[in-house]
């Protein structure tokens, strides 16, 4: 190292160097990623439920529960479900079956839950869309990823937003489905027949509301079937 | 002794305050425009900073003799974005609901001119402990322009302290709204742009 002829721009340093930095580094990069990987996914997980939980209204969005909690509260009040294309539950699981989850107390079922995974202006936008058990009344909506700006589209996470989706209706009066979408503006300027259909915008993010609002929709029409099944009062009580 | 603390005084100094990465060298701006949203992000992010500065610093400044003058700066990014996604990764596993917080302004660390910056500047010249003496305060210096940007932004723009809700009702029943402004980056270029003011015409005379 203290060699007189050290040379550091020596083709052989160069060459050296670059080799040596480059094991070092990758080394370094993937033991921390393979290595927390487990952590990691286990975080995930974790987060899943609790969002799950949260568009459930069965935790406080702005304080998250230790994750004891969580997993006792998702364990009591929260079964994981699959249904096929027809709305009936099935046990296998394929690639044409959906995934939902319905939440219950002591054996009644109370509501369900559709995962929401759409595009959304600079990324996917992945959350949970919780429905009352009559197929129709949204009862709460949370945000489990999105890639959209911070203060703008980001505010799709934020409390404020997301309690607006509560008591919004699918149906309208004339019991057609025309899904639960984001308004440009406040809701309040919009006729009466639509407001059940529509939550306030965010200010200086249509984009992010279009895409959010579109992909509702097309989660909410492919789990129809299952919303139907419900408003025929034919899923208020789990079979063992 | 009293000399090398002297010295490390100075640096640190320079660092928080004289030359200011932000409000004197101008570098940095673009992440200190977009976490500086809320307070939390922009402290979180700030203590990423620092410390990245501050190894990255230190660590080059060690390899300094050996590393070739041609693959200088290549060799200087693959030791911070290593560091970064390290830090990423760690985040991501232990302090997962921060790591979302920040998501993809972590990653940003590695093209923040910061870093590499005062790799350049000093790491390349002087030894490993004051170097990441020097990242250490240049990361200061940073955080202290970021938080108190983002406590403007913060209470102007949403009426909130660590977000908590601290202007109270009345004064929004008289008519008050918050200032929309200030939560897009427009806002944050105007409070940086008067911080940077008010950081020059105090020290102004003085380099």
């Amino acid at each position: 190292m203290s060699d007189n002829n050290f040379d550091k721009n020596s083709k052989k340093n160069v060459i050296q160097f670059s080799l040596m930095l480059s094991v070092i580094c990758s080394l370094l990069i993937t033991g921390a990623a393979s290595g927390l990987k487990h952590l990691q996914q286990e975080n995930i997980k974790l987060d899943k439920k609790a969002n799950i939980l949260k568009a459930a209204n069965l935790i406080d969005g702005n304080n998250k529960p230790p994750k004891d909690e969580i997993l006792r509260i998702y364990q009591t009040h929260i079964k994981e479900g699959l249904v096929n294309q027809e709305g009936q539950p099935v046990e296998i699981e394929n690639d044409d079956v959906l995934h939902l989850y319905y939440y219950h107390t002591n054996n009644h079922i109370d509501g369900y839950i559709l995962p929401i995974h759409t595009k959304g202006l600079w990324g996917k936008i992945q959350g949970y869309l919780a429905f009352e058990n009559d197929g129709q009344t949204v009862s709460g909506f949370s945000v489990f990823s999105h890639a959209e700006t911070p203060g703008l589209g980001g505010e799709i996470e934020n409390a404020w937003f997301r309690k607006n989706f509560k008591g919004k209706k699918i149906l309208n009066s004339q019991n057609k489905f025309v899904s639960v979408g984001i308004a440009k503006g406040k809701v309040k300027n919009l006729p009466k027949n639509l407001q059940d259909h529509y939550v306030d915008g965010i200010s200086g993010a249509t984009l992010t509301g279009q895409y959010l609002s579109e992909g509702i929709k097309s989660t909410l029409t492919k789990y129809e079937a299952v919303s139907i099944a419900f408003r025929q009062k034919r899923l208020k009580a789990m079979d063992k | 002794m009293s000399n090398e603390s002297t010295q490390y005084k100075e640096i640190l100094l320079k660092g928080i305050w004289h030359e200011n990465p932000v409000a004197y060298q101008v570098l940095g701006i673009c992440s200190a425009l977009a976490v500086t949203v809320k307070m939390s992000t922009a402290i979180v992010m700030s203590l990423a900073l620092t410390l990245v500065t501050g190894f990255s610093s230190m660590i080059i400044s060690s390899m300094r003799n050996k590393i070739p003058s041609n693959i200088r700066i290549i060799a200087e990014l693959a030791v911070i974005a290593s560091m970064v996604i390290v830090t990423d990764e760690i985040l991501k596993a232990f302090f997962y609901d921060i790591s979302k917080q920040l998501s993809i302004f972590v990653g940003l660390i590695i093209t923040n001119c910061i870093v590499l910056g005062r790799a350049e500047a000093f790491a390349l010249a002087n030894n490993p402990m004051d170097s990441f003496v020097d990242g250490i305060a240049n990361g200061l210096g940073y955080s202290l322009v970021l938080i108190a940007v983002a406590f403007i932004r913060e209470l102007l723009g949403a009426g909130e302290f660590l977000g908590y809700s601290v202007i109270p009702n009345v004064i929004y029943n008289a008519g008050y709204q918050n200032m929309g402004l200030m939560l897009l980056a427009p806002g944050a270029f105007f409070i940086i742009g008067l911080l940077v003011w008010l950081k020059n015409s105090l020290s102004g005379s003085n380099k």
